[in-house]
């Protein structure tokens, strides 16, 4: 698909930050990915006392030398941090009591393989057979307290020595690609890492500061902090946002779509966009012919809603590439969806360039 | 063949459980353990009902009696039973699932070519209050390849196999977890034991027998239908036991590697269950004894009530997990389970009988 005078969408970066883990609180892994596609494109690259990841990047000399307006700082955001679990016991048969951090749903745990810490240890969530459950038994959700990870230990010691408490564990889903859709873990928010990543490998039309938050999962942590830092005229938030789309669902609530374009939002749970910076992104989209669809409504909420009340406030908006199964070991997006993310917000920095606010 | 002689347990359990099959459509992993029987076996054939039989011939005299072993090759999937709207796919199982362990697990769809896809679940951000409180039946499950409808429709007719896509995973202790542990351990353990029996020659015939259809769940039907075929004068199954885990009681289960775990019950002949412990007191092997107070649920049920009545006896391999998509077994036992056999049917006599003559 055409960038359209836009930088490329950098698929590469989408599927190693995919496959790399990241929990909220322990986002070390991505963030020193992001931070070497980043390091010989921006002007300045610091890890804010979160952990957070944050790049400074100027329009080109000759463009500031021309002498026109130098347009607003944007701060362009996206999270780094993914759902996952933390162990939390180890039981003296050497099983691995865990808790979730971020929103998952109990319901996909039984069953399922996790990557546990740095290193290539695997992990299995138990669930009875079949055959030994109560019929009564197979009415009820396993709570996911109740659940435990098999790692395969004899005793206490050996998983303690390998799995100290504290470890986080992620799904163990490989990056994968077929027509355009791609499967993957934690596309939510690794997708809108990706496109902010693309953005940020030409020099922008406006100051850019690129925020890869922390903690977004648990509470929209670390952009909270990251925005005072920062300090922006104006704030846009990436996203990997939730498809609606399922068989036999009412119509008004299959949208989003994976594939039609990325979604705008109008409001969520944590913020009202700011209605003149959310025009200029429509008509954008518009003049560039980047087809668009409307969020949700009122569902959710994003690293945005904490930016937007920061300081005296900061205009802003969140633009997503629609996912289905986001908080799911498997997530699909379309990558044509990614690059017009990207088209999306270059030309938009354009505009804001020549006329804010 | 050499390749047989430097693969291990591990390796054959990592690669004969990625072989798809489920009940009534084994011909790709029959067709894959013709070629791994026929490493170890003197005769490889095939029956009419799909079942591979691999023989070693015994050193007695002719007509020599004849011991079979079964480990069923088929395991437990899915069906595409229809196409929805959106090109999304319902399924019904083949054999009985857990439908609390589907939600979020990819599968593969075997259609020409084969399709990813991934059993759809609501994010929780769109779920309705108290949504995470019910279990989703498999009914309402759907299937999701990320194609679009049309290719769906062309590709993947009714009828089409379906499999949990999971590569094996691999755990401390040499444990490994995969779909189709239950009960291509099984079958592990029949290739094993026919490269123990070539060189180790019994005095019996032994057919080695990868059955079809155990887990359609109305009869052990490849058991039976070979049985009648081979009218054996003894048959032994191998097949998966509920490993240790929490939630079970004991008396359920036997450890992860414990060894063989020896069936006591109706479908066992006490004779049989005596000299196999035996066996395993000679080779200084750890055993459980499972009791199978109703019957074993494996082709052994099937096996003994064919022709005029069979001994039968069942080794079972300790597995976690039973028909989910990480069905783990520690190697270890597999080996086991295959020196036991290899002992016992070389050690038996062409005098055995078990009809008990009282006058």
């Amino acid at each position: 698909m055409s960038a359209n005078g836009a930088p490329k969408f950098r698929e590469d970066i989408l599927e190693a930050i995919s496959n790399a883990p990241g929990v909220s609180g322990g986002e070390e892994a991505i963030r020193n990915l992001l931070a070497e596609y980043a390091r010989d494109k921006v002007d300045s690259l610091e890890v804010d006392p979160m952990g957070s990841l944050v790049a400074r990047i100027d329009p080109t000399p000759a463009r500031r030398k021309a002498g026109g307006r130098r347009g607003p700082h944007v701060m362009l955001c996206a999270h780094m941090d993914e759902v996952g679990i933390m162990v939390t016991a180890v039981e003296k048969e050497g099983r691995l009591r865990f808790r979730r951090v971020g929103g998952i749903d109990p319901r996909i745990l039984p069953g399922q393989v996790f990557r546990v810490g740095a290193g290539g240890l695997r992990g299995v969530v138990g669930a009875l057979p079949p055959h030994l459950t109560p019929r009564n038994e197979r009415d009820r959700v396993t709570a996911a307290d109740d659940l435990y990870l098999d790692i395969g230990a004899r005793s206490r010691e050996e998983a303690e020595e390998r799995v100290p408490v504290g470890t986080y564990a992620v799904f163990d889903t490989t990056y994968e690609a077929w027509g355009t859709t791609r499967k993957g873990k934690a596309f939510d928010d690794r997708a809108g890492c990706a496109v902010l990543a693309s953005l940020i490998q030409r020099r922008p039309p406006v100051p850019v500061t690129a925020v890869w938050s922390v903690q977004e999962e648990v509470g929209l942590r670390g952009a909270t902090a990251a925005a005072r830092r920062v300090q922006p005229d104006v704030a846009i938030v990436l996203e990997g946002t939730a498809s609606g789309e399922a068989p036999g669902a009412p119509p008004d609530e299959q949208s989003p779509f994976m594939g039609k374009g990325p979604a705008l939002t109008v409001h969520d749970r944590t913020l009202m966009v700011h209605a003149r910076l959310l025009s200029r992104i429509e008509e954008t989209a518009k003049r560039h012919k980047v087809p668009t669809q409307w969020k949700r409504p009122g569902v959710g909420g994003t690293d945005a809603g904490r930016i937007a009340i920061s300081g005296a406030g900061v205009p802003s908006a969140v633009v997503s590439v629609v996912c289905r199964y986001i908080h799911a070991p498997a997530a699909y997006l379309d990558v044509r969806d990614a690059q017009r993310t990207v088209t999306l917000i270059w030309h938009t920095l354009e505009t804001l360039r020549k006329e804010w606010p | 063949m050499v390749e047989s002689a430097v693969r291990t347990s591990a390796d054959w359990l990592r690669y004969i459980t990625s072989l798809p099959g489920v009940p009534g459509q084994e011909d790709a992993v029959a067709r894959e353990l013709m070629k791994a029987f026929g490493t170890v076996a003197d005769k490889v054939e095939r029956d009419r009902m799909g079942s591979v039989y691999g023989w070693i011939h015994g050193v007695g005299k002719a007509p020599r009696p004849r011991a079979l072993l079964a480990a069923h090759m088929d395991k437990i999937g899915f069906l595409v039973r229809a196409i929805e709207p959106g090109g999304y796919l319902r399924v019904t199982e083949v054999g009985g699932f857990d439908s609390r362990t589907l939600p979020g697990k990819e599968v593969m769809i075997h259609s020409r070519p084969p399709m990813v896809a991934v059993f759809a679940t609501r994010p929780p951000h769109l779920q309705k209050k108290g949504e995470a409180d019910r279990p989703i039946q498999l009914e309402d499950l759907y299937l999701d390849t990320g194609r679009g409808e049309g290719e769906v429709r062309r590709k993947v007719p009714v009828g089409t196999m379906v499999t949990l896509r999971q590569s094996p995973v691999q755990l401390l202790g040499d444990r490994l977890a995969a779909p189709g542990m239950d009960d291509r351990a099984g079958v592990v353990v029949l290739l094993r034991t026919l490269e123990l029996l070539r060189s180790k020659r019994p005095s019996w015939d032994v057919v080695a027998v990868a059955t079809v259809e155990e887990e359609f769940g109305v009869v052990c039907l490849g058991a039976r239908t070979a049985a009648e075929n081979l009218c054996p004068d003894l048959g032994i199954a191998i097949d998966v036991s509920h490993g240790d885990m929490p939630g079970a009681r004991d008396g359920d289960t036997v450890p992860l590697g414990s060894g063989p775990a020896l069936s006591i019950g109706g479908n066992i002949h006490p004779a049989i269950l005596e000299a196999l412990k035996a066996s395993a007191k000679a080779l200084s092997m750890p055993y459980r004894v499972e009791p199978c107070p109703t019957g074993s649920g494996t082709d052994a049920m099937d096996i003994q009530i064919s022709s005029s009545g069979v001994p039968t006896a069942v080794v079972g391999i300790p597995c976690r997990y039973m028909h989910t998509g990480v069905e783990t077994v520690e190697p270890r036992d597999v080996d086991r389970c295959a020196y036991l056999l290899a002992h016992y049917l070389s050690e038996l006599s062409l005098e055995w009988r078990s009809v008990e003559v009282l006058k």
